[in-house]
């Protein structure tokens, strides 16, 4: 038994390690914990943190510290699985995992090893977080800092989320179908719709208490506590405007009632289910029982169910063959013949979404404008983010680096050639739509085409920061839910003019940000060229 | 020591990878040559318990590695092809991360393996910036950090300079003694020095099982040396089995590999192990052109 201790703290140690030495790990805890710093705005600017019908609350450690920590759980939630589902997929690109096969380890021990170490790396990304979210308190100067009220928020509200996204990822990355985007999107919706379910429950006084013990978010426990100690659920977490002739009132902090102590608990455990599940399918590096995909070093080969459809739908992508530079002459040559190729490479290695293009684009001549704007639109933009994530960064992430840049032009106008790239993907899915509102909505067909420019810049930037298309995915979806939930309301998120509230400020600020990516994007290119 | 009876492995629906293969050693290099596609890594695979037998069993010292893997992984080094590293670590602590799994804590034993493959000097340093004959080198010392006794080492020249697989070559053979070694490689001159037996693999069937001195005597009277112009080379090369060629004054000096002499002038040679090797190759060559198979 202290062998099978010695080899998880082993994994523990150097996933942690392995983890904390990049950059982009540090940027990102960085940014995380930054943002703290954004969810606490000053009451002078008339927003405020927490709020009950217009009553805002006093900044003390526990409204602070309860209200940081029920954002940060989210954030963990939807954000952390795509940080965390690469942790056997290192080994595997490595080879690594061939040698961990071939050592006495259980698999058991390894899908443990690897839960244990998703977690702690979560666990200090929340720590790091509620550190900076603790210094708020003496930032706005209200009440005192009470550090043990603070983290008893974060015990209260965080840990079944953590263990969740942890074994979740270890489940995603066992099972040969979810260990792909297909995953990524799944998991996607899994959170943000089946999790919230318990705390939509719980706002019901009459739920059975069974569904405690689902409320892994712990947004239904805080909303039973509110009711319980404040007398409503009608409580606004996040910065947002309050009426200051109302006051102020006092939250004293979640607390555990012994109703909620079995809950809580049960909550934190049971994710560990997800472990023996994710030992079913765990391949343990057999070449036999590996998605194709990855057995033959392509991108995409899927063998199995989604295979099958894949090979079935592959004809249904010879039309976008018409992309191909037909003249080997003048070919090959410019950014704008290389782009052309690559968008080529993108729609014929994932016929799924790309007849899914297709679809889209027959659907669009029929629909009626409206539909067309607000339910049609969104899922191309949707399976256009899928489609377009990996391509600034599959050169990298299959060693053809050094290949492509032997092209003329293509090592230093890499950003372009990527933009260019995405670009063409995005304009044949959006093209019917742009056509059909350019006739009928000339501002709002300007706004599509932002949108569109939009979406792409922050793929290539992404993808060129963090040469994984998980981080691109995972910022997007998460917008593009904000935007589709949001459904107009607010003019600054209908970034492509979806809802058709966007100002024209909105749209050159969304222009931009796309500038300003593409700038960011091409600077550090720049830097990691040259060293 | 190790046996393996007639193994077969298939992939889900794919071809036949590895066909009933049988082979029994006891100790000491067995060298596995074969051209890309052979079964070679299947093989490997298969014994260093990373993917299991279609059909057949492999025993080691009794022990059907199948049926209970952990009692030969406790005694395996395995090296596989391509072998890739965490970027961010350092040399020290990714081989302590292999000890670590492999049950061995002795931080002692990790800079005497460091140094063993003369990566010493370089313990602290991430091993992102490593050549390819370093990585191959921890790659070794990841393998032989338990002491195992039997090692598996796969393609382990691929992608290194003349003076990087001479080095490797003699770690290998250096801390080989007293074991079992089985290391694949489909160049011949890995394993000319080294090998005490060779294996010779063809679309996953074992085709030669022999010290290389029995292929060595088989390939006798098989090897010729004859002299062409370049014109004439350019006009026959398609016909012959070359092991080698010299561009000297008189013309191109080709080393031939074929029963009867290439050219009325050309000169019995003593072979080598690639004109061994080349010699068992062209025979399946022939029998495939005449239909009676390996």
């Amino acid at each position: 038994m202290s062998g099978g201790a010695d080899r998880i703290g082993a994994i523990v140690r150097t996933d942690f390690l392995i983890r904390f030495r990049k950059v982009s790990t540090l940027v990102v805890f960085l940014l995380i914990s930054f943002s703290a710093y954004l969810w606490v705005p000053d009451p002078a600017s008339g927003q405020a943190l927490l709020q009950i019908e217009g009553r805002r609350a006093l900044y003390n450690s526990a409204a602070i510290g309860m209200a940081t920590a029920s954002i940060g759980t989210i954030l963990i939630g939807l954000l952390g699985f795509y940080v965390v589902s690469n942790a056997i997929g290192r080994d595997l690109r490595s080879r690594c995992g061939a040698v961990i096969a071939s050592t006495p380890m259980k698999s058991a021990e390894y899908l443990a090893a690897k839960a244990l170490g998703n977690a702690v790396f979560l666990a200090t990304f929340v720590a790091g977080y509620m550190v900076v979210s603790m210094a708020m308190v003496l930032v706005r100067g209200e009440a005192p800092l009470e550090p043990l009220v603070f983290a008893r928020q974060y015990l209260l509200l965080a840990p079944p989320t953590i263990v969740l996204v942890a074994t979740a990822a270890v489940l995603f990355e066992s099972v040969r179908w979810l260990s792909g985007r297909l995953g990524d999107v799944l998991w996607f919706f899994a959170w943000a719709g089946g999790m919230a379910m318990p705390a939509i429950a719980l706002e019901s006084e009459h739920t059975p208490s069974l569904v405690r013990y689902l409320d892994v978010t712990g947004l239904g426990f805080l909303i039973s506590r509110m009711r319980e100690t404040l007398g409503t659920t009608q409580v606004a977490i996040g910065t947002s405007s309050f009426d200051p002739s109302k006051g102020v009132f006092v939250f004293d902090g979640l607390t555990l009632s012994p109703d909620w102590i079995a809950p809580r608990l049960v909550a934190t455990v049971l994710p560990l289910v997800l472990l023996p599940v994710a030992l079913l399918f765990f391949h343990r590096f057999d070449p036999a029982r590996l998605p194709s995909r990855v057995r033959s070093g392509s991108a995409r080969a899927g063998r199995g169910w989604l295979g099958g459809i894949e090979r079935l739908l592959k004809p249904l992508t010879r039309p976008f063959s018409l992309l191909r530079v037909r003249s080997a002459s003048r070919g090959g040559t410019s950014l704008w013949s290389a782009a052309r190729e690559d968008a080529y490479v993108t729609l014929a290695t994932a016929p799924l979404p790309a007849t899914a293009i297709l679809v889209l684009a027959v659907v669009s001549l029929v629909v009626p404008l409206g539909a067309l704007r607000s339910v049609v639109l969104p899922i191309v933009f949707a399976v256009v983010a899928l489609l377009v994530a990996d391509v600034p960064t599959r050169e990298r992430r299959n060693g053809l680096v050094a290949t492509v840049f032997a092209a003329p032009r293509l090592a230093p106008g890499f950003v372009w050639w990527k933009l260019l790239s995405t670009l063409i993907v995005a304009a044949l899915a959006a093209s019917v739509p742009l056509v059909r509102l350019a006739v009928h909505d000339g501002p709002a067909a300007g706004s599509l085409l932002v949108g569109t420019l939009f979406t792409c810049a922050a793929a290539v930037a992404l993808g060129v920061l963090s040469s994984n298309p998980k981080t691109f995915v995972a910022l997007f979806l998460v917008f593009w839910y904000a935007v589709v939930n949001d459904g107009g309301s607010t003019p600054a998120l209908d970034f492509a003019g979806f809802y058709g509230s966007a100002t024209a400020t909105v749209t050159l600020v969304y222009l931009a940000l796309a500038l300003a990516l593409l700038a960011g994007a091409q600077g550090f290119h720049h830097l990691r060229s040259r060293t | 020591m190790l046996t393996i009876e007639r193994v077969s492995k298939r992939y889900r629906k794919g071809p036949w990878a590895v066909r009933d293969l049988s082979l029994e050693v006891d100790g000491g290099v067995l060298g596995l040559l074969g051209p890309n596609g052979a079964g070679k890594t299947t093989v490997l695979q298969m014994v260093a318990t990373i993917t299991r037998p279609t059909a057949g069993r492999i025993v080691f010292d009794g022990a059907d590695v199948a049926r209970t893997p952990d009692a030969l992984r406790r005694r395996l080094g395995y090296l596989p092809q391509d072998f890739g590293v965490y970027d961010n670590l350092t040399a020290f602590e990714l081989l302590r991360y292999f000890a670590a799994l492999k049950g061995i804590h002795d931080r002692d034993r990790v800079r005497r393996m460091l140094e063993t493959v003369n990566l010493h000097a370089v313990a602290d340093r991430t091993v992102g910036g490593f050549s390819g004959g370093m990585k191959q080198r921890l790659g070794i010392a990841q393998a032989l950090i338990n002491d195992p006794d039997l090692v598996i080492v796969d393609e382990p020249t691929a992608g290194l300079d003349p003076e990087e697989r001479v080095r490797f070559r003699n770690v290998l053979s250096e801390v080989g003694f007293g074991k079992l070694v089985i290391l694949s490689t489909h160049v011949v001159s890995d394993i000319e020095s080294i090998a005490t037996q060779v294996a010779i693999l063809h679309r996953g069937s074992l085709l030669a099982l022999e010290p290389p001195e029995a292929l060595l005597s088989r390939a006798r009277g098989w090897v010729w040396e004859a002299v062409y112009s370049s014109e004439e080379l350019a006009r026959v090369r398609d016909r012959l089995t070359i092991s080698g060629a010299i561009r000297r004054p008189d013309g191109v000096h080709v080393r031939v590999v074929q029963q009867e002499p290439p050219t009325p002038g050309a000169v019995a040679a003593e072979p080598g192990l690639e004109d061994a090797y080349l010699q068992v190759m062209s025979t399946v060559a022939a029998g495939a052109e005449t239909g009676h198979g390996a």
